[in-house]
């Protein structure tokens, strides 16, 4: 069964090889220059220097920060691409697995030998599922690897795009995608539906789940600070920030997605704070953000890999249900 | 009393509100070859989907050398089956299609009868299935089963889809395999013809249910047709245990019935019928038109 | 050693067209005692028929005292149907064709001739005469 398993999947496996092949060509040579860019401007002593404290005293990292954003952050359309990894292994590896039988009939001859369907089953999908594994460990370190300077250079691990491909959450949507592909498989009954329906579903519930659960994992937190304060938020924490601006003292949003510095370092404090309160009303004037904190991000990685390993469970499940009552 | 190869009672199998078999109870002894015949959606796949284990019975039980073949590993080692269209994978070879065969059925394999009879044929081993012909990849679907070394063989419209070569060649090969190994076979197909030579035994299948389970010689025995003066229908005629189809004329009448006993010869003139006659009559009358309908 | 072919379109049952076949050799001396009939595999294969009709075929033989199975072995022919009668089919064959020659001549046709042949076997009783069985 293991080498009928090899035999008929070998060449999708070599396919698949060929393709994380190529996408290593390009992330490797690309990610070696961003880590050398990184350390040797600088950027990453500065960085190391300013910490991962909420409030810092803001300043030196900037200009560099900017010059190696301008030459690296283009290149975060790849995250795009990384996504979209687990959606491809649904396609091509786990639709394929009983559409194409049913489809061929082929079915009626594997599963009249002397083995059980059972036997059958297991071997398939486990099989399938430890090599969806391993892969997805590795596209999982990979990406992190990769994506780890424009991360550390203000993007934060816990963004959209960045979140989605590194931790544990990639292997929480691969392998769910490999086990929809198979319950379409075994819905459908033909390759190319179970394909179209695999990822039509896996958009829906990846969208649904990125944009109306996560950001409820845990209550947001807020931070908020004088105008005038001698420390800044920190734009290298990390933090996944909802929401910020600036509120006077009745308390109203007036300068949604700014900040205001009227620090010592500018000078004339004073004079600042009040040309600002001329703009925006009562003082005292704050600084506000709605955020979540970096240091969640393996939490946040936990519950949204539970989540699609918990879905995952469920499609199995009926899918096995669903092949053992295909004829 | 021989070994019963199949047996089925009450079985059912129902998709939705539509039963595909219903009630179907026969017997299919040990040592025959039995035409499993009916027209297209009558049910004889379902029968051999069930037969093999590939569906689960709504009602009823079905029993391969008395055991269950959904269950009993044991059965499905004494079953071999070519499926509708012989599947094959059509990127594998035949050599290594038998290698799938001997490592998917750990009791029982034969690679030498694969081989051998794939070789007689003149077929080539490390070609993809996939490019041979359809008339070649029935043989290899054929090799396979038998290299089960099954005790009952079933097989769905294996030559439906072949040109008349390959078909007889497709039926020569069976024979002698039949002949060699005295293997039981059940073979279904939406025309008799090519199972009239072949077949001891048929199994006649009529919108799901059962309509005749007997050995060819019983039914050719006990049929016949009567051509006499104009008889009512359904008035009684001795000897005739069931009219099986009627058609009248103003004087005459032609009967197709299944006797019980000896028939009035003064009054009637007996004509022998031939399997094909019979199995058109139990098909009903929709399978040709009477002579009425002909003469309007 | 027999072939055997079968007639697709006759009425007669397969099996007893094997045996009047096997019967027929043994009549012109095509097969002797002593002959083993062909493998029922390989009857079956090369007509593509069930292999118990073949058996069926084979024990009508046994039955007739014609043929004689050796378990292992195969199934042989153990008597002739020629017998004495085989020595004076030449001569009699001449005469048939002087007849028909002569037949022809008077005008009968090929069917004419295979009617009046089969009412004249009819109408010639071999045993003890039945009632009439010439068609009216």
């Amino acid at each position: 069964m293991i080498w009928l398993t090899w035999r008929q999947h070998r060449k999708q496996a070599l396919w698949t090889a060929a393709a994380l092949l190529a996408l290593a060509a390009v992330l490797v040579p690309t990610g070696l220059a961003m880590r050398s860019t990184f350390q040797d401007s600088g950027l990453g002593a500065c960085l190391r220097a300013l910490g991962h404290a909420e409030l810092v005293d803001n300043g030196g990292c900037e200009a560099l920060s900017q010059r190696f954003g301008n030459k690296y952050d283009s290149t975060a359309f790849l995250a795009v691409l990384l996504v979209l990894l687990p959606v491809l292994a649904g396609v091509f590896l786990g639709a394929p697995l009983v559409a194409r039988e049913v489809e061929n009939g082929t079915h009626r001859l594997v599963w009249t030998q002397g083995i059980s369907r059972r036997r059958w089953i297991l071997t398939k999908f486990g099989l399938v599922g430890a090599v969806t594994l391993v892969l997805s460990v590795g596209y999982a370190l990979g990406a992190a690897w990769w994506l780890e300077p424009l991360a550390d250079n203000g993007l934060g691990r816990l963004r959209y795009l960045v979140f989605d491909v590194q931790g544990i959450a990639p292997i929480g949507y691969t392998l769910f995608a490999v086990a929809l592909g198979i319950l379409a498989g075994t819905v459908a009954r033909r390759v190319l539906p179970a394909m179209g329906i695999s990822l039509t579903a896996f958009i829906a519930v990846r969208a649904l789940v990125e944009l109306f659960a996560r950001p409820y994992f845990l209550p947001a937190k807020t931070l908020t600070y004088a105008i005038d304060s001698p420390l800044m938020a920190n734009r290298f924490a990390g933090s996944w920030i909802y929401q910020e601006g600036v509120r006077n003292g009745t308390g109203a949003l007036v300068l949604p997605d700014g900040r205001i510095g009227c620090g010592p370092e500018g000078g004339d404090s004073a004079g600042c704070l009040a040309r600002i309160a001329q703009d925006y009303g009562p003082a005292p004037l704050t600084n506000w953000q709605e955020y979540q904190p970096a240091d969640r991000f393996w939490t946040f990685q936990a519950i949204e890999t539970g989540i699609f390993l918990a879905l995952t469970v469920l499609l199995v499940t009926v899918a096995v249900r669903r092949v053992r009552r295909i004829s | 009393m021989t070994e019963s190869a199949l047996n089925t009672e009450a079985l059912g199998k129902r998709y939705g509100q539509t039963w595909a078999l219903r009630d179907c109870s026969l017997e299919l002894p040990a040592g025959r070859i039995a035409a499993l015949v009916g027209p297209n959606g009558a049910g004889k796949s379902t029968l051999l989907h069930l037969a093999v284990g590939l569906l689960r019975p709504d009602t009823g039980q079905v029993r391969v050398f008395g055991r269950d073949p959904r269950e009993d590993p044991d059965a499905r080692a004494d079953l071999g089956f070519v499926a509708q269209d012989t599947p094959l994978y059509p990127d594998f070879t035949a050599a290594e299609l038998i290698t799938m065969g001997r490592r998917l059925n750990p009791r029982g394999w034969d690679d030498s009868i694969a081989r051998d009879r794939l070789a007689r044929l003149g077929l080539p081993l490390d070609k993809r299935v996939g490019r041979l012909s359809g008339g070649q990849r029935a043989q290899v679907a054929l090799a396979l089963a038998l290299a089960k070394r099954p005790r009952l063989l079933l097989l769905d419209e294996p030559v439906a889809a072949l040109d008349p070569l390959a078909r007889h060649e497709f039926m020569q090969a069976l024979m002698g395999a039949v002949g060699e190994y005295g293997t039981t076979v059940l073979l279904s197909s939406h025309l008799l013809n090519d199972l009239e030579r072949v077949c001891d035994h048929l199994v006649l299948l009529h919108t799901s249910q059962v309509r005749l389970s007997a050995p060819v010689d019983d039914l050719l025995a006990s049929h016949c047709r009567l051509v006499g003066p104009r008889t009512p229908d359904g008035a009684a005629v001795p000897g005739v245990a069931e009219v099986v189809r009627a058609s009248h004329t103003e004087r005459q009448s032609t009967l197709l019935v299944r006797t019980d006993g000896p028939v009035d010869e003064n009054r009637w003139t007996v004509h022998q019928v031939t399997l094909e006659d019979l199995v058109l009559a139990h098909l009903g009358t929709s399978a040709r038109p009477t002579a009425s309908e002909v003469a309007a | 050693m027999i072939e055997f072919v079968l007639d697709g379109r006759s009425r007669v049952a397969t099996y007893m067209q094997l045996v009047l076949q096997v019967k027929q050799a043994l009549r012109v001396g095509l097969a002797q005692p002593g002959d083993r009939l062909p493998k029922v595999r390989d009857v079956a294969q090369a007509l593509a028929i069930n292999p118990n009709t073949v058996l069926k075929a084979y024990r009508e033989l046994e039955l007739e005292g014609l043929a004689e199975g050796r378990p292992g072995v195969g199934t042989f022919l153990v008597r002739t149907l020629a017998g004495p009668a085989l020595a004076h089919q030449a001569e009699l064959r001449a005469e048939l064709t002087a007849w028909l020659h002569r037949a022809q001549a008077a005008g009968l046709t090929r069917e004419d001739i295979t009617a009046l042949v089969d009412t004249t076997l009819r109408a010639t009783p071999e045993r003890p005469p039945t009632d009439g069985a010439a068609p009216a």
